[in-house]
């Protein structure tokens, strides 16, 4: 339970849940002001429950299935909180957010 | 939702003291009903679950609550108040009848 | 209490969480505070360093003072000192029924501490499940409004029918109704799991009082067989009658230390200055989810170890591991965070349903509010605003009371309930919402005012600067919250001036 595999756990908690944001027609309209395809939503969703899939096992991994599961919903609400408020706030942040988040994950990993 | 209730409590308030006197009478009955059908259960599982006796008091009690819950909400979901109290009774009367039981093999003693 | 299931549950859910909301938003602001007790602990006692201390001395100094000051005691327990909690605590019982006696020992000496007479952080942990009453009376109050909050859950779940779609929904450009149902939903949905988890296992922690059935019927009553069986602590051995010489303390508890990995946390000997005294030393837990404290209890005289507190069985663990999940002494830095930011969540899914249950109800132009409509707009501005202000003077109490007062302890708590006091009766004589940013802004001063008297008050300049980091960010996001309101207030205003003499307004104005 080190700070960095939370850390892993709240970048790719952010990217999932900005992915499954970003493939409700609703949202995408706010963030990117105009509609999309289905099969882009589609494709947004699925990479969404993909990345929150492998944050569980990231989570698993770094601090077993004692503290694991507690981590891995902690750091879905810490960064879901933060969706929100990016959505609600400052839209045209979110792209570059999730997408910044991806490689933070990846440096997490480096590092642990 | 909450949405429209404003306006619908404002034409219950009208409905006067039957609705007030059905309103209490679910209270009443959610509060002391679902206790004793939640204390009922926990005796008797307490007593007959298959397990060591300490283990068999940890489960009943960490169950307990859920029993409350739930006996609660059924008493407010159930369409009028005697079908909440015979929903409730039924229940407390045959887990009632299990715990006389299960004392009385208590009392009894183990079979040697 | 309509047809259908859902307007039942909604009906449910807007009553239940009305009738507990206040006592569960205290509950929830003071349980979140508590994460942090052993830090609010040192700050307000500023004349203790923090840092490591060797047990084995400290346990016996505990001892010593006990063995004179409490001679005719049943039990004695002593903590020893901790890294975040520089003292060594005694505590110790005359009789079952009496309140256990205790003291806070300076960890070098041994003799009462120097350090101000304050109950520190533990102020809002006794708070959160007693709320500083009689403690029977407490539990019980704070038990059935947390049962009536996870029917309030679990009843809002069946309400919110689009919980994923709405899931990331905060609409701030809609009426002030829509503005606070999205943020109740959100605040409620997103921390869902904690907001469950929390409520059902702070039930489970006291659930043996609340439900005692389980150990009526099959233990005939006697918890301490219970918790024995359940390996939660050492059986009490009868006392002999006749008094009798113990071993010194320091190589049991080091034989006892030999056998265990995690260091010594308490203490306790039963029965003391009797030929059948039993010293138990109780260990930390190790790193896991369940209060599991590993504990070995010694004859006292002759020195045998009479009984080691073995693993739990499954039902037990879970159990504590409820206790455990509830307090999250396991928790890293971060998690610890986290924790915090989902109980602020719980809080503000209590404040804001609160506020929605009035914005709903709002009078029509022209139309006198209703009694209930005042009296839940009071209790609301007084709770949600009230007791972050009587938070903030008890802060400010602690650095600002003379330090050799006498009843130190208890001028403190007695500024957190005026200054509540104060706080919940000024607004029920100021228009509503000017109350909002007046109280907003009165606790937003005080909050930012903590870290400076702290400072100028004690010679230990920036040594708590996360304490005084958070209470700026309190005080900043307190006062943010007033110029808020304030700004819609403006823009309503203007919205009023500019609507023609007897013209329709606007829906969206009317209803914000």
């Amino acid at each position: 339970m080190t700070p960095l595999s939370i850390a892993l756990n709240l970048a790719l908690s952010f990217a999932g849940l900005a992915a499954l944001c970003l493939s409700m027609d609703r949202h995408h309209r706010a963030i990117a002001g105009r509609g999309q395809s289905r099969t882009r939503a589609r494709g947004l969703r699925l990479a969404g429950w993909a990345v929150i899939a492998v944050s569980f096992a990231a989570a698993i991994l770094t601090s077993d299935w004692n503290f694991g599961p507690v981590q891995w919903i902690g750091s879905l609400t810490g960064a879901a909180l933060l969706v929100v408020a990016l959505v609600s706030y400052r839209p045209a942040w979110i792209r570059p957010a999730a997408l910044l988040a991806l490689p933070l994950a990846l440096a997490a990993v480096l590092l642990a | 939702m909450v949405d429209g209730s404003a306006s619908l409590d404002r034409v219950r308030a009208r409905q006067g003291w039957r609705y007030r006197a059905a309103v209490a009478g679910r209270v009443v009955l959610a509060a002391f009903g679902g206790y004793a059908l939640a204390a009922l259960a926990t005796a008797f599982l307490s007593l007959t679950l298959p397990m060591v006796r300490s283990e068999a008091v940890a489960t009943a009690t960490l169950l307990s609550f859920a029993i409350l819950a739930g006996a609660v909400i059924w008493v407010f979901a159930a369409r009028t108040l005697l079908r909440a109290a015979i929903g409730l009774g039924i229940p407390m009367a045959l887990v009632g009848v299990g715990l006389w039981v299960a004392l009385g093999l208590v009392a009894a003693g183990p079979p040697a | 209490m309509r047809p259908g299931f859902r307007q039942s549950m909604a009906w449910l859910h807007t009553w239940a969480g009305l009738v507990t909301g206040w006592v569960m938003f205290a509950v929830f602001v003071t349980g979140t505070a508590t994460y942090y007790r052993a830090d609010i602990s040192l700050w307000m006692r500023p004349e203790l360093r923090a840092g490591p201390s060797d047990p084995i001395p400290a346990a016996e100094r505990g001892i010593a003072y006990l063995k004179t000051h409490a001679p005719k005691a049943m039990a004695w327990y002593v903590s020893v000192p901790q890294p975040d909690r520089p003292v060594i605590g005694v505590y110790w019982m005359d009789s079952l029924e009496a309140p256990l006696g205790q003291a806070l020992l300076d960890r070098e000496t041994g003799t009462p501490t120097r350090a101000r007479d304050t109950q520190g952080g533990d102020f809002f942990y006794r708070f959160h499940y007693e709320l500083q009453m009689m403690p029977t009376l407490g539990r019980w109050i704070v038990g059935g409004a947390a049962m009536i909050l996870l029917v309030a859950l679990i009843s809002g779940i069946v309400t919110h029918r689009r919980i994923f779609a709405d899931f990331f929904t905060f609409r701030r450009d809609k009426s002030a109704q829509r503005g606070w149902l999205d943020a109740h939903n959100v605040t409620g949905v997103l921390a869902l799991p904690f907001h469950l988890m929390i409520t059902y296992t702070g039930i489970v922690t006291l659930g043996l009082m609340y439900m005692p059935w389980g150990v009526t019927a099959a233990y005939k009553g006697d918890d301490l067989r219970f918790f024995v069986e359940s390996a939660q602590s050492t059986t009490w051995r009868p006392a002999a009658g006749r008094p009798a010489e113990a071993l010194p303390l320091a190589p049991l508890l080091a034989r006892a230390q030999g056998e265990v990995s995690e260091p010594l946390e308490m203490v306790i000997v039963n029965n003391p200055r009797d030929a059948g005294a039993t010293v138990v030393a109780v260990f930390e837990e190790p790193h896991g989810l369940a209060h599991q404290h590993p504990q070995i209890a010694f004859d006292a005289v002759s020195g045998a170890v009479v009984e080691r507190v073995g693993t739990m069985k499954p039902a037990a663990h879970v159990f504590t591991s409820f206790m455990g999940l509830h307090e999250a002494q396991f928790a890293s830095p971060v998690l610890r965070a986290l924790f915090f930011l989902c109980g602020l969540m719980g809080a503000a899914t209590i404040a804001t349903g609160l506020v929605l249950w009035s914005v709903a109800r709002m009078p029509k132009a022209g139309e006198a509010p209703r009694f209930g409509l005042r009296l839940v707009r009071g209790l609301n501005i007084g709770t949600i605003l009230g007791l972050p202000i009587g938070m903030a003077a008890f802060f400010l109490a602690n650095r600002l009371l003379p330090v050799d007062l006498a009843h130190r302890a208890t001028w403190e708590g007695g500024v957190f309930f005026g200054a509540w006091a104060l706080a919940a009766l000024v607004p029920l004589a100021r228009p509503h919402r000017r109350a909002w940013v007046e109280m907003g802004l009165s606790a937003g001063l005080l909050f930012g005012a903590v870290p400076i008297v702290g400072a100028l008050t004690t010679d230990r300049g920036f040594d708590f600067l996360a304490f005084d980091a958070a209470m700026l960010g309190l005080g900043l996001v307190l006062a943010l919250g007033a110029r808020a309101v304030s700004l819609y207030e403006g823009r309503r205003a203007a919205a009023r001036a500019a609507r023609p003499a007897g013209g329709l307004a606007p829906k969206g104005l009317v209803k914000a």
